[in-house]
């Protein structure tokens, strides 16, 4: 705006005063562009549009199976000084709901079921946890399920993060462990 | 009337008030109306789905406990998970129920909280949640903090309440205008011009609650995308491993039901009227109860502990800091869902005045402003000047 003082004529004043109204315009559009992915995102949080993205199916974690995906095909999303995350949503098998206390999600082997990662959250059919992904983590590192079951048993499998969120690794490859 | 410094002063005021909305005039008139529409969404939507009533089978049936629910819900869809039982401000509308179905879709379903019918489930278009989406954030996501539709919307919150000042400050002895009838045999400009200033001065309260509200908006935004809290909410620590029961036959442990829950939560926090019940998310989480207490703009709420039966945190309204007082009020103060249909209603009301004000505002502005701009623009030759001060209104991406 300071170019306003400046010469009253001036051909940015000019095209303010000739445009400024169009501005409506531009204002309607942004939610009318928005809105299929409005539509595409409330889908989603029901439920509807599958799991996720990347789906795993059938990983066999001790006696139990389970589904894994990537709530988003996208990298980490940040949360100030938190660090970076990764939403996953998972699904238990039919037959295991009951036998399964809590899942748990981790980069990297855990030592023990206290170090298990972050815990799965919802209804077994459709959960979703918030993984965090250190900066430095490995492009080849495996993400590790960890199922701990009401007897107290606990079973563990991994899969490549490569494979459960392409994104995430692109996303590391690019970092090259700089932070 | 004034002399005549006063009065090429309050011409200016008068340029600033006229400009205020201007460029982005129909954008503010959407954004009062869908506001307008989201007060009173509820209410359309119990008008045009039967689903959402709470209908008496018979004139002396008893409304049923969360947990009559919970189990009526269980006998219906036995392998169906509920995480959320909330019964709406108003005991005409059905109990939600937030579920998950083996299949994995989460819908929200309406039950009969007399009979525990479910009667059905919210429509793939939720209008409540589009309306407060539009109305809230423009439609645009939330992909980092806030979205960057949310600053649009509430950033209006600021020259709304310049409007207010301006308009009063231009509006000469306006605490006369509250019976000043309407001039009708005059012309459309000056019709308009009688309604924008009644409705502007009867609305007073309400745009300087709603603008002050929005600008709250844009204060939290701008909070919590710096990462700075004031509140003194206690994080509830997840259940210890010790705490919850491990079962040799590896069924889940025994927890308490939600009766039980809301009566230790209703010991503990005498006074809580219990309309949402969450219950726990996962093996080490809590039942929590909430709703409202004493000061109807604010929720108390406890986590009870299902296995050992301890209320392991609770927030109460004497728990919030004198700021939390203020800064929790904004919301429910900008919605007007603090004290049932009355109050919604006198929201809507004055949301439709609302409206009504920038639509007549712009009525006047193309009969009057236009001429009068030019005309300021021609008598001096200080005229850029007094453009330059129309302008920073309008500095708006």
């Amino acid at each position: 705006m300071s170019q306003v003082q400046a010469v009253p004529a001036s051909p940015l004043k000019q095209r303010w005063l000739k445009w400024r109204f169009h501005l409506n315009i531009l204002l309607i559009l942004i939610p009318l562009g928005f809105m299929p992915k409005y539509f595409a995102d409330a889908r989603l949080f029901r439920g509807e549009a599958g799991l996720g993205a990347n789906v795993i199916n059938d990983i066999q974690v001790g006696p139990y199976t389970l589904d894994l995906a990537e709530m988003r095909d996208e990298p980490p999303r940040a949360d100030g000084p938190a660090g970076h995350f990764k939403v996953f949503n998972a699904s238990l098998c039919k037959a295991c709901v009951n036998g399964v206390k809590a899942a748990y999600l981790r980069i990297g082997k855990p030592r023990s079921l206290r170090a298990a990662g972050t815990i799965f959250f919802g209804a077994p059919y459709n959960m979703g946890t918030s993984l965090p992904i250190p900066p430095r983590t490995k492009p080849d590192a495996q993400v590790w399920i960890t199922l701990e079951g009401w007897d107290g048993s606990m079973h563990q499998a991994s899969v490549p993060l490569a494979k459960a969120s392409p994104a995430t690794v692109a996303w590391l490859e690019k970092q090259g462990g700089k932070k | 009337m004034a002399k005549s410094p006063k009065k090429s002063k309050s011409r200016l005021w008068f340029l600033v008030h006229s400009w205020l909305a201007l460029p982005i005039w129909f954008f503010v008139l959407i954004v009062c109306f869908t506001g307008m529409l989201a007060v009173v969404s509820q209410e359309i939507v119990w008008l045009a789905d039967p689903a959402v009533r709470a209908n008496k089978p018979d004139a002396d049936a008893e409304r049923l406990s969360f947990q009559q629910v919970l189990d009526a819900l269980h006998k219906a869809e036995p392998d169906m998970v509920v995480e959320r039982l909330n019964q709406p401000d108003g005991s005409h509308f059905a109990v939600k129920a937030n579920v998950t179905l083996p299949d994995g879709t989460s819908p929200t379903l309406y039950v009969n909280p007399y009979t525990g019918a479910i009667q059905g489930k919210t429509p793939d278009f939720n209008f409540e949640a589009f309306t407060r989406a539009l109305h809230g954030w423009w439609l645009v996501p939330f992909t980092n903090g806030f979205s960057w539709g949310w600053y649009l919307v509430s950033l209006l919150g600021l020259p709304m309440l310049a409007s207010l000042v301006t308009g009063l400050v231009v509006y000469k002895k306006f605490w006369k205008g509250f019976f000043k009838p309407l001039r009708t045999g005059h012309g459309s400009r000056i019709f308009w011009g009688d309604l924008h200033r009644l409705a502007g001065v009867w609305s007073i309260w309400f745009i300087a609650v709603i603008s002050i509200t929005g600008t709250w908006f844009l204060i939290q935004a701008i909070l919590a995308d710096n990462h700075i809290t004031i509140s003194s909410r206690p994080i509830v620590p997840v259940i210890a491993r010790e705490d919850v029961p491990q079962t040799p036959n590896g069924s889940p442990a025994a927890r308490i039901d939600l009766d039980e829950a809301a009566r230790i939560a209703g010991l503990a926090v005498p006074g809580l009227e219990i309309n949402f019940i969450s219950l726990p998310a996962t093996a080490y989480s809590h039942i929590t109860l909430a709703g409202p207490g004493w000061y109807p703009l604010m929720f108390q709420s406890a986590s009870v502990n299902p296995y050992t039966r301890n209320v392991d945190s609770q927030f109460l309204i004497s728990d919030r800091s004198a700021l939390e007082f203020v800064t929790e009020s904004m919301r429910p103060l900008h919605t007007g869902d603090f004290g049932g249909l009355p109050i919604k209603l006198v929201w809507f009301f004055f949301g439709l005045v609302l409206t009504l004000m920038v639509f007549s505002g712009l009525l006047i502005w193309t009969k009057r402003t236009a001429q009068a701009t030019a005309a300021a623009l021609k008598r001096s030759e200080r005229a850029p000047r007094m453009t330059r001060n129309e302008t920073p209104v309008e500095i708006r991406p």
